[in-house]
Formats: C-alpha cells, structure tokens, sequence
C-alpha cells in the first residue's frame, strides 16, 4: 500500500508528511505502511500521529531482532476505523539497544514496553517503571534473544529477590497503610495473578498487578513450529476458558493473510458458528465467575452460568472433537464437515438456541435486577472511554464504556459482514454494563448462530467445501511482516507475524486483550473498598493464559 | 389480660426426680445433666447440618446430586468429614498471639452453646427442655450470642495474618451494628408479654390470635407483627454472618477472614461454631416468634427442631441466591436502615399495645 | 425489593424442579461424541513408517528409531505428554494411528504413561470394544478412501 489517503483525513494528516523531518525511511507491511524513525525521535512521531493524524489505537509493540539489529514496532491504528492502520519501526542498535519510551504518549505502551525490556533486552528512556514483567526480577538474560542460552541454569540465591513487604514496613512518620499480597493463591484472582496492594483500612490506596506465573513461552513455542499444522493446537491455550476457536481464529486469520489462502464460503460459515459458540461459552464462564466474586461462595448464578456453558461444550464436542482445545481451524477452512447425520447437530443447536432467552432472563432475574447486586456494582469500578481508549482496552471492557469498538464489524472477517447483528454498547461504565454487555452480547451470538444454521442448512450439497487446498508444507516468502486481529472474547486478539522463508515464523508476537486490560486495574480500584477490587477484577474478565503467554 | 404459668417440669428438675436427689445438690447434678443432654442433641444437629445437610441442599439449589455414595443417603459423610478434619496438622503460625489464638474457637462454640441454656425448646413428654428460666432470660440470651464477637475478633487479631485481621474488624464492625435493632425488636414484643422470661414468651404466644371457629391461629408473633418478624430475620441473617451479610469471612475477598489460619481441630470448631450459631439464632427466632415448641400432633421439642431446621433452610437459600453487600454499605443498613425502623416498630407497637390493650 | 424476590424465587424454583445435569458417574458414563480424542490406537500392521505423524507432533509426543536399513525399530509413544490434538491421524495417509474414544486410562506416575511398540499392542483400555465404530456415520467424513476391514491386534 504505497498511499496514505483516507476518505476522512486532509492530506496534511497523511503520515508520511507529517514525519517528514524525522523519517529515515519507509516499508510496505502485508497490513500497513510503515514508517521508520530514529530510536530518539519516539515521543514526537507519535504524539504528531496521534493528535494530527488520529491514529488512537496503539495495539502492541513488537520487539524483534535481526542479524544488525533490534527493531521495535509500534502497531498504531484507530479506534473509529481499524482497517486503518500504521506500524512506526524504530531500529536501534545491537550493542546498545536504547528507544525513547511511548509511554508518555499512550499509557498502555507502558506494560508492552516492559515486556519488550524484559524478553528481548531493549531498554527504553524515559520509561516511568521499567522492570522486568513477566519473568522475575531476578532472571539472568533476555530469553528471546538470538544468543541466550536456554540450558544454562538461573542461579539466584533467595536473598537477591525483592522482598515485597521490605519497604513498606513501620516507617518513623507513623504511615497508615496496609501492604496486603493478594494472591498468587487466592480465590478471587482468575488464575495466578498477584496484586500488591497497599490499603488504608478498607480503601484501596495503589493497586499493582504483577504478573508472569503463566508464562509458558508460548511466543517461542510457535517460533519453532510449522505454519501449517503445529501452530494451530497453540492458541486454543492461550484465552483457554473455552474461547478457543477465537483465538485460532486470529491465527489462521493472520497467515491465511500472508500466505494468500483462500477460505471456501461454506468453510467460514462453519467457522463464525464455531467462534460464535465459543464466545457464548467464554461470557458465561465470565458471568459465572463474576457471580462468585460477588456473591460469595456457593452462589446458584455460578452453576447455572456453568451448566449453560456445559451444554455450549457439548455441541462444540460433537463438532470439533474435544470440549475445550479444539483444534478445529486449519489454514485454508477447517478440520472436518458437520457431524454426520446433519439434521440432528442442526436440531441439538437449535434446541440449545432456544433456551438461550430462558437462560438470559434467569441471569437478568438473578443478577441484573438484583437490588444488591446492584448496590455492589453501580457505580463502582467506573472507567472513562479516554481512559479506557489510552490503556489501549478491547472488548466488552471498552464496550461498557461506550466506545463501539468491535472488530467483527469494523474490520470484517469471516460472515460477520453479511449477517444481521448489532455490536452492545452500554454507557455505564462502571462494572454492572460491563456485566450486561456480556450478557447481551450472549444474545447477539444467539442471533448470529441462528443465521449460520439457515445458511448451513440449505447449502447445495455438492459445494461444501471445508478446506480449500493448502500444500503440506507452507513457507510464504521471506521478510514479509503482518499484523492481524481478530475480536476474541475477552477483547482484541492480534497477532504479528514476520518470515523469513521457512515453515516456520521469524517473529510470533501474541497481542493478548487480556494484557492490556489488566493494566488499566489501578484506575479502577484506587479510592476503592477491596470488595470492588475484586469485583473490578472480575468483571476485566482476565485469563491469565493470554496476559502471560 | 394474666397469664397462667405453664405446669410442667423443667428438665433439671426432672432429672433430679428421677435420680433421686433434691435440694442444691439435685439441681447441680441434674443441671449438669441436662446441659450435657441439650448440648449433645444441639452438637448432633450441627454435624448433621454442617457436611451433610448444606451440601444436600446446595446441591438442591444448583441442579446436582451431592454426596450420595457414603452410607444411606450419604448420612456417613458425617463420619468421613469428621475424620478427615480432625487428622489433619494442626499448623499454628510462628507470629501467632499464643494463648488469644487458641481460645478464639473455643470461645466462639462455648458462646453459642450457653446460649441454648436459656431457651425454651419444647415439651417432650411432660418435661420442659429448659435448662434455667431466669427473669431476664432475653437479655441473657443475646447477652450470650454476643460473647462470640470476642472470639472472632481474638481470632483475627491472634492470627497475625492481615487477611485475619480484616476479617476480625469487619465482623466487629457488623456484629455492634446489628445487635442494637435486635435488641430493640425483641424490647418491642416485651410490651405484649411484660417480662422478659422467656417461657412466658412461649405461654403468651400460645393464647389464640384469630379464632376461625375450627381452629385458632397461635398469637405468634410472626402473625401478630410481621413486620417486625421480617425485620429481625434480616438483621438475625448479619448477626450470624450469613449470605447477605457475610463480609467477615467473605472468602473470595479476604481468603477466609478470621478463620484463615486455623486448621484441623481449630477450624472444626470454627465450622461447628457457626452452624450453632445459625441454630442458636434460629432458636431465638422461634422462641420470640413462633411459639417455641407449639404445633399440632408432634411433642413440642420436635416442633422446636423442626422450626430450627426450617430457618436454617432459609439462610441457606438466603446464600444461593444473594449477593454480599459491601461493608461499609453493611454498617449503612445497620444503623441508617435497620436501626430507624426497629424505632419505628418500636413506637408502633407502643401506640397499639397503649390504645387498644391488649398487652399484660 | 422485587428483584431480591425475583432472586431468590428463580433458585427456589430449581430446588423444587428437581432435575439435575450431572450424572452418576461411573454408574452412569456421560455420552462423548463419535469424534472425541481420546487414547491412541496403533495399528502395527498399517504404519508404513513414513514418520509423518512424528514430524508433525507439536511436542515431540512420537518418537521413531529406524535401523540402518530403513526398517521401523522402535515406535515411542507418551500418552501423558501428548496434547491430543489428533494432527498424528490427520497426516496418517493409511490411518495407523487413531484417536479412540476411550478417556478412562490411568498411569502410576508419569514414566508409566510411555507406550513402545510392544506394549502398544496390549494395552488394556480398548479390549473388546471396537473404537472405530464409534465413528460410524461419521467415517467417511475422514477416513480415506478405503472402505476395507480395519485389522487390529
């Protein structure tokens, strides 16, 4: 794409003239143009980008390393309109790999940022907090590094960690707060997150999440398998609360993209049917588990919300296989056709899609128009759409804002563009509309289902073509970088993918929606009680699987 | 309108009878006896209620089947739970307040067990289950209720654990709010009976309310004053610290509040302290509102347990379905809320007893 | 008020209906579908021993040694690592290996869970059943073109 020209923007705004002095080149991405700039001239171009020229939406920055050099690439676009799109590359050098921070210009640069620091070993100016964030402060190396060597043990005493309560103690000033650990191992946090909060009394007084007890690496696990097939089982384990064929959604999406595959019509119908079920599946373990945190323990909503999750997987089972990692999407369309006999999945889905409304009004009965229920999340964990828009949040957190951000309908995939659905937007923005956007949300995916069965049930039966003819081996050409997204369930999913002319990937970096949520936690509870911590934290509906990787 | 004293025999006394003994030494020895009977039914009670009876009903509510492998209906779990929990390591944590950590649990059974002292549960066979009738059993008995408060505070402090002492705070916090509108409702029933012995809560009650030529409905509280029936459950539901009310031990906010350092033994005795004080709770509910051990057919004391069971069925229903609320929004419902209308029920109850005499 | 009732009146009314979604396992094993993954089949006599199924393992579950001569010596197959991802039958071009729908296989420790080929042959969980009949309607969907008897051992 050589022109920067949009139907909404002067052609003063367009970015290669808004750069001009500090440009020192330019690439052509699969997905976007590309403007190279100097490690120190960061701040600039991007506040030039994001005031002149729109772009509010930094996804994710990628670090990468070459043979003469580290580059980090800020993946930009914008929130009114993200087919538009803008990767900034800033190259630095190889000894001394320094980039002036973003963190100024969009806080959620702040957390990518430090992963970047953290695995591959840039370090940023100017950075407010630069640590080490998914691994511990004390690791030896940087592991995505070309020269690290993985069998070479990490010795660390125990005394050289940071101890957490250390500078907290007494201090002769008499300072009223409390240093409270909550978690790795607490009931609340959904996985293994650790917050350290500090509280006065009750309130709420600095929340900091500290992350990284789920990292499995799972960025270089895919740099060193095949495209074609050893990719795909991957993904399902990163949003892994049954969210699974949307995360292999934003895989295949991405190197179909690259490698110019083709999908079969009847290939993507079966594959919104399957996300579709899939995001049913990932609200309601979000509702039920928001039900625990602020009911207590042995509320019904919980059971009800896994039951109705139970029957989702049931269906999933009959189509894919397996009721949680399905493995069901491959390059090119997907596993296999509907089971066989047709009518009857078409009649077990139907029947599921009829008790969809019955289910919904129970969750109304026992959660939304509940008195106190709405006494605990009216009004507490508020975030404003700026806020949300600079923490870079997706999804139904952003959603619950107001902000009509939704990749299915502005960057269309799949059949979402020729089906009837609307995108939930609520205008709350405190925790009870992200609750109800993921309830309604649930019965858009009603709908959506409901079209793809009338599409499936009357396809002729000699078109049904599930996969359309990929070779065994898939190499796309070298040095070709794309960057896609796809809407998973918890929020922008994006991928990045760069070659080099093997079958397997030279850069796989992982956008999970949940990271970037996660951050914004702070401006939620501060000034809080910690019941609406929690509750906070519930309704960010975070998996640890896709903040960590 | 004089009430006639009912002419049974306490158990204490009956007790003596049979063993022969009288003066002060009958009444030591047959009180003792007595407590030990009341204390062993009440315990029974709890182990049923608390691995067996919750889990049942639980299950009930969330469409499951639960524990139905272990004995009859899955009655052995009982045995099985209580095994299990009393093997287990006792870890006391090093920083622990020594003796105020082990007293904790003690303190909060011992409490609710002493309460049951007071009540009147019943007759069964021409005996009346009361282990002592003093004049100011009301005040006794919430006195009573109230020592566990203690408990759970030593227990949260003790623990040196933070989560612990936000537990400690808050159930203190809730248990000093609550107490007051409990209080004033019960005041505002002694306006019917004029006294605050407890059987005379039961002979009153007795008396017919609405006479439909059949049969009469009881004057139990409940039907005389509903309002205040449903204000006294409520503030009774935070009192013991249950679902809405149950921010002390709010477990997936703060682990498991006072109770999270306690293991085997210590914990056992946390649980079991609970489920009493549900029941010692429902047992002042039944005495002040329905009746006590009055109903049709069955001996009294069955009626008792049976209205006991029903009200501890009803917390639990109270946890499926409620969400918790927040404490400060708590401490709100307590004093701003619970505290003006038990007022208000207060006066009312002054106004109609004054105009249209129908109290002692 | 009313949505506090309303709350509690739609738990009391699943505690009343009854009914309940678990079942009593293992009197009662609840239904997989024909396609579940579950353990592995290894049919000695079918494997050419073209080694796709290994190179396209996402975690080095298979492991092949062949001798000098070009001859199958050793099939190592860990069912405690593997990820049942069923990418081994996909790539099979004569269906040697198959995903069953057996799920109740136990191992002491995880060393236990390694199969060779000898005890591939004798394993205990699918004596007397027939696990691709389980697949029935559904075979064409993915068996090859053969529509021949399927031998085991």
């Amino acid at each position: 794409m050589s022109t920067f020209e949009t139907p909404d923007r002067e052609q003063e705004a367009d970015p290669e003239t808004l750069l001009e002095d500090l440009l020192i080149g330019t690439e052509a991405h699969r997905n976007a143009p590309g403007v190279v700039i100097p490690p120190n001239a960061v701040q600039e171009a991007l506040t030039r980008l994001r005031e002149d020229a729109g772009y509010d939406h930094l996804s994710t920055v990628t670090a990468q390393e070459y043979a003469d050099r580290f580059e980090a690439i800020y993946h930009l676009r914008r929130f009114a309109d993200p087919t538009d799109e803008l990767s900034v590359v800033v190259p630095t050098s190889k000894e001394d790999p320094t980039i002036e921070s973003a963190a100024p210009v969009f806080r959620t640069a702040d957390w990518h940022e430090r992963e970047a620091y953290d695995l591959m070993g840039i370090s940023f100016e100017d950075h407010p907090d630069l640590r080490r964030i998914l691994l511990p402060e004390t690791w030896q190396g940087h592991p995505l590094r070309q020269d690290y060597d993985q069998d070479r043990p990490q010795v660390v005493p125990l005394r050289e960690h940071r101890n957490p309560i250390a500078e907290n103690q007494q201090t002769a000033e008499g300072e009223d707060t409390m240093f409270l650990n909550v978690g790795p191992h607490h009931p609340a946090t959904h996985g293994v997150l650790h917050i350290e909060t500090v509280l006065d009394g009750e309130q709420v007084v600095d929340v900091d999440p500290d992350i990284g007890y789920l990292h499995r690496c799972e960025e270089q696990i895919c740099e060193s398998s095949t495209y074609r097939h050893q990719i795909m089982p991957y993904p399902d384990r990163w949003d892994y609360v049954s969210a699974g064929l949307l995360n292999e959604w934003a895989y295949a999406r991405t190197a179909e993209d690259l490698a110019d595959i083709e999908v079969p019509a009847y290939a993507q119908t079966i594959r919104t049917m399957g996300a579709e079920l899939s995001r049913i599946a990932a609200h309601m373990l979000a509702l039920g588990t928001f039900a625990l945190d602020v009911n207590g323990d042995f509320t019904a909503a919980f059971m009800y919300a896994m039951r109705e999750r139970e029957r989702v997987e049931q269906l999933l089972e009959e189509l894919t296989g397996q009721r949680l990692m399905f493995n069901y999407f491959r390059l090119g369309g997907v596993a296999w056709d509907l089971p066989d006999p047709r009518e009857e999945f078409f009649e077990n889905v139907r029947e599921y899609l009829n008790d969809v409304p019955e289910a919904v009004q129970e969750f109304h009965d026992l959660l939304s128009n509940n008195e106190v229920f709405q006494l605990r999340t009216v009004n507490t964990g508020v975030l404003e759409p700026e806020v949300a828009k600079d923490y870079g949040c997706t999804g139904p957190v952003l959603r619950g804002s107001g902000v009509a951000y939704d990749i299915r309908d502005k960057d269309p995939y799949g059949r979402y563009d020729d089906l009837d659905w609307e995108v939930v937007t609520e205008d709350g923005k405190d925790n009870y509309a992200r609750v109800l956007v993921r309830i309604r949300e649930v019965e858009q995916s009603a709908r959506i289902i409901d079209q793809c069965l009338d599409r499936l049930e009357d396809w002729p039966e000699d078109d049904r073509e599930i996969q359309s003819n990929v070779p065994r081996t898939v190499a796309p050409d070298g040095g070709q970088e794309i960057y896609r997204a796809v809407e998973g369930a918890k929020g922008e999913l994006g991928i990045y993918i760069r070659t080099d002319g093997s079958d397997t990937p030279a850069r796989f970096k992982i956008r999970g929606p949940s990271f970037s949520n996660l951050q914004v936690l702070p401006e939620l509870a501060e000034g809080e009680y910690i019941p609406d911590l929690i509750a906070a934290l519930g309704s960010l509906d975070l998996v640890l699987g896709e903040v960590d990787r | 309108m004089n009430v006639v004293p009912l002419q049974t025999v306490r158990l204490p006394d009956w007790l003596a009878g049979v063993l022969g003994l009288d003066g002060l030494l009958g009444t030591v020895v047959g009180s003792l006896i007595g407590a030990a009977l009341v204390a062993t039914v009440m315990l029974t009670m709890t182990a049923i209620a608390g691995p067996w009876a919750k889990r049942k009903i639980t299950a009930a509510f969330t469409d499951r089947v639960a524990v139905s492998r272990i004995g009859p209906y899955g009655l052995f779990i009982i045995v099985a739970d209580s095994l299990r929990l009393i093997s287990k390591e006792l870890i006391v944590p090093e920083n622990a307040d020594r003796p105020a950590y082990d007293i904790a649990p003690i303190v909060v059974v011992f409490s609710a067990l002493i309460g049951f002292s007071v009540l009147p549960m019943g007759n069964l066979g021409g005996v009346s289950i009361q282990l002592a009738d003093p004049e100011a059993g009301l005040a006794l008995v919430f006195a009573f209720a109230s020592i566990a408060t203690i408990g759970l505070v030593m227990g949260g402090y003790a623990s040196a654990n933070k989560y612990s002492l936000l537990g400690g705070l808050r159930s203190v916090a809730q248990a000093i709010a609550y107490e007051i509108p409990l209080l004033v409702i019960a005041i505002s029933l002694v306006l019917f009976t004029g006294s605050l012995q407890l059987s005379e809560f039961i002979a009153y009650q007795q008396q017919p309310f609405i006479d439909l030529g059949v049969f009469a409905i009881p004057s139990w509280f409940a039907f005389v004053n509903p309002f205040a029936f449903l204000l006294f459950l409520v503030a009774n539901l935070a009192e013991i610290g249950r679902n809405p009310f149950d921010t002390p031990e709010a477990p997936n906010e703060i682990v498991a509040g006072y109770q999270t350092e306690y293991s085997s033994v210590y914990f056992v005795l946390f649980y079991l302290g609970e489920f009493l004080h549900i029941f010692l709770g429902a047992g002042i509910i039944t005495v002040l509102f329905l009746g006590g051990g009055a109903g049709p057919l069955l001996p009294g004391f069955v009626w008792f347990l049976i209205k006991l069971w029903a009200i501890f069925l009803f917390t639990q229903w109270m946890r499926s379905a409620m969400p918790r609320v927040r404490i400060d929004q708590l401490i709100g419902i307590g004093w701003k809320g619970l505290l003006v209308l038990s007022f208000a029920n207060l006066l009312l109850t002054a106004v109609v007893v004054g105009v249209f005499n129908v109290g002692v | 008020m009313i949505g506090v009732l309303k709350s509690m009146a739609t738990t009391m009314k699943h505690a009343l209906g009854g009914e309940t979604f678990t079942v009593r396992y293992p009197e009662e094993a609840p239904e997989v579908a024909p396609r579940f993954r579950g353990i592995h089949k290894f049919s000695q006599e079918r494997c050419i021993w073209c080694r796709q199924c290994e190179d396209v393992c996402p975690n080095d579950t298979i492991q092949i040694v062949m001798d000098d001569r070009r001859n199958g010596e050793q099939y190592n197959l860990h069912v405690g690592q593997c990820i049942y991802c069923r990418l081994c039958e996909e790539v099979c071009p004569t269906d040697a290996i198959v995903l069953t729908q057996q799920f109740e296989f136990t191992g002491d420790t995880k060393d236990d869970l390694v199969y060779n080929k000898e005890q591939l042959k004798s394993v205990p969980w699918y004596k007397g059943s027939d696990p691709l009949a389980a697949r029935e309607p559904d075979r064409d969907a993915w068996v090859g073109d053969d529509d021949g008897e399927i031998d085991y051992q």
